[in-house]
Parts: structure tokens; sequence; C-alpha cells
């Protein structure tokens, strides 16, 4: 019950800082120099096609009747149409999540598979070759600017090698589904198995780099975490209990140990997730990447209001989303913080 | 087919015209660099005197000598420090054939496959802003709508007028010319073109009424509406309108009116119905679109089978796409990369000259710039070859004038300025605005290594003894909002811009960036230029 109240309140609070998301980014027109009708316009055109190009977009109107019916149509799902683009600003930035949340995912992966038994090992082989090797790779994970890894692996594994494609994203996670079953005239057909394995691999191989890429960095601070976190539970007065015990020393490492240091490794998890939501730009542009990241950055570049709003609202929900989850999480793992 | 010609001996003029004139603009810098021009007229913002003692020329007479002789006449009064004109550059399969174009579009139509599959992709830096022809103004997405819609008129790769939709044309009278259409034409929905969906598109672009604002309002200057008369097209415009068929060879792709007045806006970006050589199959916003030959084309069908044209906005991305062979066909590969592509056995690098011109424009109405001999002596500051050659990896060329080579109304007698510091040191001295302090905006990322080049240009500049200049980098959104205002107040001082024009015509470059109603203007009040462009608009002899 106290949880359920717990999540009510982020839930209401979430609602409010999207809220507040959108009506920052609409008074930002008001200091971010540049207008849309630049760019929707000729650069040599008239003042009279300036202005009715402002009308159709509605820019003529004070801000706070846009304000108005922004929020209106937002309330009703719509999100209005990119200026530029003339289609809505919903169906291109939705487009775009699956791309943008199969690489946050999927870089989250490669960390946690990598980074804790690596940040294990380190903790439990102090100042021994393992950990020597464990520390020198999350400094250079760390160091390591992600534009120029990137590169590096598309140049090595891509270009050199043909291990894996160079860039693009041809079908998306969901989509290889597709191909298992499809429903005619109203009756679920089965299909294509090997063709589904096919989009999967295909998926499967177009991810690799740019999760590696992206994941990097989330690895090397993550095994850096657990180590420290390890190594400050190995020396918790339990841990010798245990130990004098008799426990095992895999049981004590894992079990208890591990699951302890995990609570702050989620959290941070947890706020990484929600940072690459928000769009991993030098990685989604180096692997034409078709993710949120690119998109909020080509629409700043060109002051496409709508579609930078509607991204916000889909980034903010997802961070806000991710962190409600996180907080639960943790509310679950320490019951003190639901009070 | 009527196209206006000059019948004077055009040689002859230009040597005397431009041969003298070009002489008695150098020796205007150097022996009456001493009047203070700047000094006269400073306080009221005007762009100094005529340089009354410079040699009476004969007065133009065709439209060309008109736009040559206004050349000349802004090469000497030197508005734009001169620099560059771009190249396009692109990577290509070695197992493919094609001609690069000047105007920077691809027609996959013009590729031929010499091996392997007739299956091409092309990646761009981005894909389109929505498939409607007429709702844009940026070249990836022409390069996406031209596969599937064709205009009244074309042009072959080096930017000569063809016929398309359009077999015959022809000037009826001052503002009224007549287009004859292809007979047998059909929409890639089966539906045979009929004259009124010329008219209609025509319609579409330049009247608001119409369906929508079209941004390339502009492209069709003074073309007021077309109307379809006894089974062809006349089109009608404000005054003479030299330059109408060359408008209609760049611009304006033909829609069919049923099909777009019965979608939405959504539907008229997400699909094409056009009687271009390919139709689409598959169109995915923002990731790719894919396109087979259509049958009924009223033209050569296509070598190609398959088209799929993409986009990565990273160049290094780009290039190991090509050098994966994931693509065939790569734009803009920056200078920095053209060594891996051409070190490859599979690849290679294709460049042609583009119509874009680089510039340094500087504000006619603000010290130091109002003065002439300031700006003379800016131009002779740089080193135009070493940024060309250092910078550009040699894929430019050195520009004197605005107008590019190849356009009507290039005066070749006009040469880029030639590096002379002692000459430039001392045309400051002699403008007064020795000590002078400047700041050279410019734009990041948007031109061909604009920031490198802006950063050349101040380092030469501040060589000087009495200058010094820095680079100041603005975001291309806020800077180009304050050349598009409409107001030189808000103009910046001192910038670096592109101009790109695919009419081939010097005057749409000079109209709108260098006469006193330009729309972005930096140089205005000069007479001489404002009265040649204004005569030259009322000249037939456009290309």
């Amino acid at each position: 019950m106290a949880l359920g109240r717990f999540l009510l309140k982020r839930g209401i609070q979430g609602v409010l800082v999207v809220w507040g998301v959108v009506t920052a980014v609409f008074l930002l027109r008001f200091i971010t120099p540049g207008n849309p009708v630049t760019f929707v316009a000729p650069l040599d055109a008239s003042a009279e096609l300036r202005a009715q190009i402002a009308a159709d977009l509605g820019l003529d109107q004070p801000l706070y009747i846009q304000y108005v019916d922004y929020i209106g149509g937002l309330l009703q799902g719509d999100m209005g149409y990119s200026y530029l683009r003339g289609t809505e600003a919903s169906t291109i930035v939705f487009a775009r999540v699956p791309a943008t949340v199969e690489l946050a995912v999927a870089a989250t992966i490669v960390a946690i598979v990598i980074a804790i038994p690596l940040g294990v090992i380190s903790a439990t082989r102090r100042r021994e070759p393992a950990d020597y090797g464990a520390t020198l790779f999350s400094l250079v994970g760390i160091s390591t600017p992600n534009f120029w890894l990137g590169i590096m692996l598309i140049l090595v594994l891509s270009v050199q090698f043909d291990l894996f494609p160079t860039s693009r994203r041809p079908i998306g996670f969901f989509e290889t589904f597709t191909f298992l079953v499809t429903v005619e005239n109203g009756l679920s057909v089965p299909m294509n198995v090997g063709a589904f394995l096919d989009g999967l691999r295909t998926w499967l191989w177009h991810i690799t780099l740019p999760a590696v890429t992206l994941g990097t960095y989330f690895t090397a601070l993550v095994t850096r975490l657990t180590r420290s976190g390890m190594i400050e539970e190995l020396g918790q007065p339990y841990v010798r209990a245990a130990r004098a015990k008799g426990l095992p020393e895999s049981l004590i490492q894992y079990k208890h140990a591990l699951q302890n240091t995990l609570i702050p490794i989620v959290t941070v998890l947890g706020l990484q997730l929600g940072t690459l939501i928000g769009g991993a730009v030098i990685t989604e542009a180096v692997f034409s990447w078709p993710g949120l990241g690119t998109l909020v950055i080509d629409a700043i570049n060109v002051r496409d209001w709508p579609l930078i709003q509607g991204s916000l609202i889909v980034i903010g929900t997802g961070f806000v989303l991710i962190n409600i989850f996180v907080d639960s999480l943790y509310a679950y793992l320490n019951p003190r913080v639901v009070h | 087919m009527s196209r206006d010609h000059s019948n004077v001996n055009r040689r002859t003029y230009l040597t005397y015209v431009g041969g003298t004139a070009a002489t008695v603009g150098l020796a205007g810098c150097s022996d009456n660099g001493g009047s203070g021009e700047d000094n006269e007229n400073g306080s009221d913002g005007s762009d100094g005197s005529d340089g009354g003692d410079e040699e009476q020329l004969p007065e133009p007479e065709t439209r060309e000598e008109h736009l040559q002789r206004a050349n000349l006449r802004l090469n000497q009064r030197a508005p734009w420090i001169f620099l560059n004109r771009q190249y396009s550059v692109y990577g290509i399969a070695s197992r493919l054939g094609w001609d690069a174009r000047r105007d920077e579009r691809i027609e996959a139509q013009a590729i031929s496959v010499t091996e392997g599959e007739p299956s091409v992709a092309i990646t761009q830096s981005s894909m389109d802003s929505g498939l409607d022809p007429h709702d844009h103004r940026e070249t990836p997405t022409d390069n996406i709508v031209v596969q599937a819609y064709d205009g009244v008129l074309g042009r072959n790769a080096d930017g000569d007028i063809i016929d398309a939709l359009a077999t015959d044309y022809e000037r009826l009278e001052d503002g009224r010319v007549r287009f004859e259409i292809r007979d047998g034409v059909t929409f890639h929905n089966g539906d045979e073109l009929q004259p009124s969906d010329i008219a209609y598109s025509v319609n579409r672009v330049v009247d608001p009424e119409v369906g929508i604002s079209s941004p390339q309002n502009d492209q069709l200057a003074g073309v007021t509406g077309a109307e379809v008369v006894d089974g062809g097209v006349e089109v009608t415009s404000d005054g003479i309108n030299p330059i109408v068929f060359s408008l209609f060879a760049s611009y304006c792709k033909v829609v069919q009116q049923d099909w777009i007045e019965s979608r939405d806006t959504s539907a008229i970006n997400s699909d094409m119905n056009g009687t271009g050589p390919f139709q689409v199959v598959e169109y995915e916003q923002d990731v790719e679109i894919v396109y087979e030959p259509y049958e009924g084309y009223w033209g050569d069908a296509p070598e190609i089978e398959e088209l799929t044209i993409r986009s990565a906005s990273e160049a290094s991305t780009r290039v190991s796409q090509l050098l994966a062979g994931e693509t065939d066909l790569i734009v803009n590969v920056p200078p920095q990369e053209v060594s891996r592509v051409r070190d490859e056995d599979t690849t290679e690098v294709t460049a042609v000259p583009s119509t874009r011109v680089v510039f340094n424009a500087m504000r006619y109405d603000v010290e130091p710039f109002s003065s002439v001999e300031f700006r003379q002596a800016m131009n002779y500051a740089i080193d135009l070859d070493s940024i060309i050659e250092n910078i550009l990896q040699g894929f430019a060329d050195a520009t004197g004038q605005p107008t590019l080579e190849g356009f009507v109304g290039y005066n070749e007698e006009i040469d880029p300025y030639p590096q002379d510091i002692e000459q430039a040191e001392q045309l400051v001295e002699d403008s007064g605005h020795a000590g002078a302090e400047i700041t050279l905006e410019t734009p990041v990322g948007r031109y061909l290594r604009d920031v490198e080049i802006a950063q050349a240009v101040a380092s030469q500049i501040d060589e000087l003894s009495n200058v010094s200049c820095e680079v100041e980098q603005r975001d291309f959104a806020s800077l180009a909002g304050e050349v598009t205002s409409g107001d030189i107040e808000n103009m910046p001082h001192f910038y670096l811009l592109g101009w790109g024009n695919t009419t081939f015509d010097a005057s749409q470059t000079i109209i709108p960036l260098l006469t006193s109603d330009g729309a972005l203007s930096s140089y205005q009040g000069d007479d001489e230029v404002d009265e040649l462009m204004s005569e030259s608009q009322n000249l037939p002899g456009g290309n």
C-alpha cells in the first residue's frame, strides 16, 4: 500500500516534470535566436512569402496562444505538424523510439554482461593481474571518446575484416517478429521461422557495433562501481561472519556481497538508461542509427519546434518512467525509501 | 523553339569592355587609392564615389553585356571577399558509370551499371524533408523527388536546357510564354498527363491560394500564373522575365492535380505520383526509399532495376559504407577522405564544379567596410590559391566576381584578386582605417570546411600590419536569421556565406545579394549595379 502511494506520488511528479519540459521549451523560443521560417523559406524569400509561411505555421500568433493551442492538442494526442517535413510530429518521433530503446537496452546489456563479472573478479583478486587488467580496461573505456571508438570499430571490423556492417538499422527488433506471425482474415497464420531468424540475425549483426561503442563507457563505469562496492562489502562484518560459518566463498561473493553492491549499481544503470533514451547522438550519427538523439539535434538546427517538443516529451516521459521504475526497485530493495 | 541570342560579337565586346575595365579597376585601386572616398561617404553610409576618373566604357546593349558589366563593377567595388566556387565531390563504385552534374542533383536514370547487379544504392547526407515536390528547398530532398517527378523542362549534366514534359516552348510576348505538352505521358498511377496538371503545378508553386505557400515561390521569380490555352500551357510573368525558361528547367516538378487534391499534407509527403523514370516501391521516412523503373516512362528506360536512397550524416560513415560495398554512390566526400576512396580499387572519386559560390560579405554601410579601398584591401590580403590547395585539397575554383563560370553574365576577363600584402596595407592606410579590428562571423559545418576557410581568411587578414581580424563561429540558424531579416541593420558586419544558384544566370545571385532591393543584400546604394540589373531584367536573353 505504501509502495502504491509512493508510485502514485512519483507518477504525479512525472506528469508535472513533462509539463514543465514542454513549458520550458516554449519559453526557450523567446531566447533562442533563429526563426523557423528561415529554414522553410528560401534565403532570398520576399517578406510577403515569409509572412505567409509564418501564418501557415501559426507562428504569427502570440506565444501564449500557440502554447494554449499546443497543450490543447497534446491533451488530444496531437503534437502538431513538423514545420519542415509537413507530416505529423508524433509519427516522426514515435518512429524513432524503437531504435533508441533498442540501442539503449543493448548498450546496457553489454555493460551488465561484461562489467559485473569483471568488477567482481577485480574485487576478489585485488592486486593480481586480473585486477590490474580490469582496472586498465575501465580506465581506457572511460577515457575513450565514443566517436573515435565507433569509427575505429567500423574501420577495423567492418571495412578491413568485413565482420560487421558499417552502419544502418535495416530492421527493428520487433519487426523481426512480424515474420513469425501474421493475421490474415482475422486468423493468426504462422509464418516463416527461417525468415524470423534471418531478421533477428540481421538486427543483431547491425546493433553489435553501436551497442559496444555506446556500452563501453558504461561498462567501464559499472566495472569500477562494482569493484569498489564489492571491496567495501567484502570488508563488512557479515562477510567475516559468513566465512567463519564456513559458507563457500562463491556463495558469499555472489549471493551476499554482490546483492548488496547491486543497489547503487541498479540506480546508476537506471539513470544511465534514462540518459541513453535522451539520445546517444554521436553513436547514432557515426552508425547512421535512426534514433531520437539525431532527430532532436537535426530539429534544433532547423528550429522545428513541433519536432523538438514532441521528442522532448517522449524523452522526458521515458526518463520519468525509468526513474519511477528505478525508484520503485530501490524502494523494493530498501523499504526505508518509501518512508 | 525560340531562344534569344545576342547578335553582338561577344568576344570583341568583352575584349574591349572587360579587358579595359579590368585594367581601369586595378589601376584605380592604386592610383586613386588615396582619394579618401570613405571620408566623403562614410557618414551617410553610402558606398563611395563611382571613381569618376575611370575610363568611360561603351554602353552595354544585350542582357549578357549588362550582367557582365555588373560583374565587372562588383569586382572593382569588392562588396565581398571573393572566395571560392565549391565542388561537388562524390565517391562512386567503379562498377557504375555516371557523370556528376553541376547542379548537385543526382538523376539515377543517367547511371549505368557495367558490372554486377543492376541495383544501385545512393547514400546522401540526409533524407528528404517530405516527398511533396513543391514543399522543400534542399538538395537531398530534390535528389529523392527528381527520380519520380519530371519538370516542364530539364537540364543535361552540363546545365544546358533540354525538353522534358514540354516538347516546345516559345516567348509569345513580354511576360507570356507558351509550352507545348508532350503526348502520351502517364503518371505512375496510370492516368494520362493533362496540360491542366502542368498549369496546376505552376500555380501551386506561385500562388499561395492554390494549396500551399510553397517555399519554391521565389524559384519561379516573376511568374504570376499559368493557364491552359488551346492544348498548351501559357505562363504569365511580371515584366519580360528573361530567365523564365531557365527557371522552368531547374524548378517546378509536375504533379497530378486530382492526386494532390484528394490527399492531405501527410499523404502527399509520404508517397509520390509523378511521370518520372522511377516509381516508389517502399518509403520509410528518415531511413530509406526504394524505387523501381516505371514501365510507362515516356523517355529512355533506366538501366537500373532497383534504386535505393539512404542517408548517413557522418561523412566518414558514408565513405566506410562505400568502401565496404554497402552503397554505390556517396555525396560530399570531404577533402581529407578523398585519398581513402581513391586508393581503393573498387571505388573512385568524381568531382564537378557546383553552382555554389562561397564569399565573405562586407556590409557597405558600416565602417570600415564602407570604404571601397578597405574592401579591396581585404581581397588583396587573401591567398586564395593556398586556401584552395591546403584546405579544400584543390576541390574548388578561385572567384573574382559573384557569377560563376558557365553562367549567363559571367565575365571571363575578370581574374580573382591576387594576394598582394603591400597593396593591401597601402589600401588600408588610404582608407583611413589603419588599426581596424574586425570580426568574421562564420556558420559552423554549413558549407564545406567553412570554419577552416574563415580561420584562414582571418589569419591572413590578421597578418596585415594595420588590421586585426578574428573569427566568431555562429550557429547557422541565428546567423541566417540575421542575414534574412530584411533589415540591413540586423545583419552582421562581416560574414561568410555560400550561395547556390541553379538557374545558371548571374541575376539570381546579384539581385538578391548585391542590389539595393535584394532580400539579403549587404551591398546597396550602388546605382550603377542597380541600373544594370534592372535593365537586364527587361531584356531578352536568359539561359
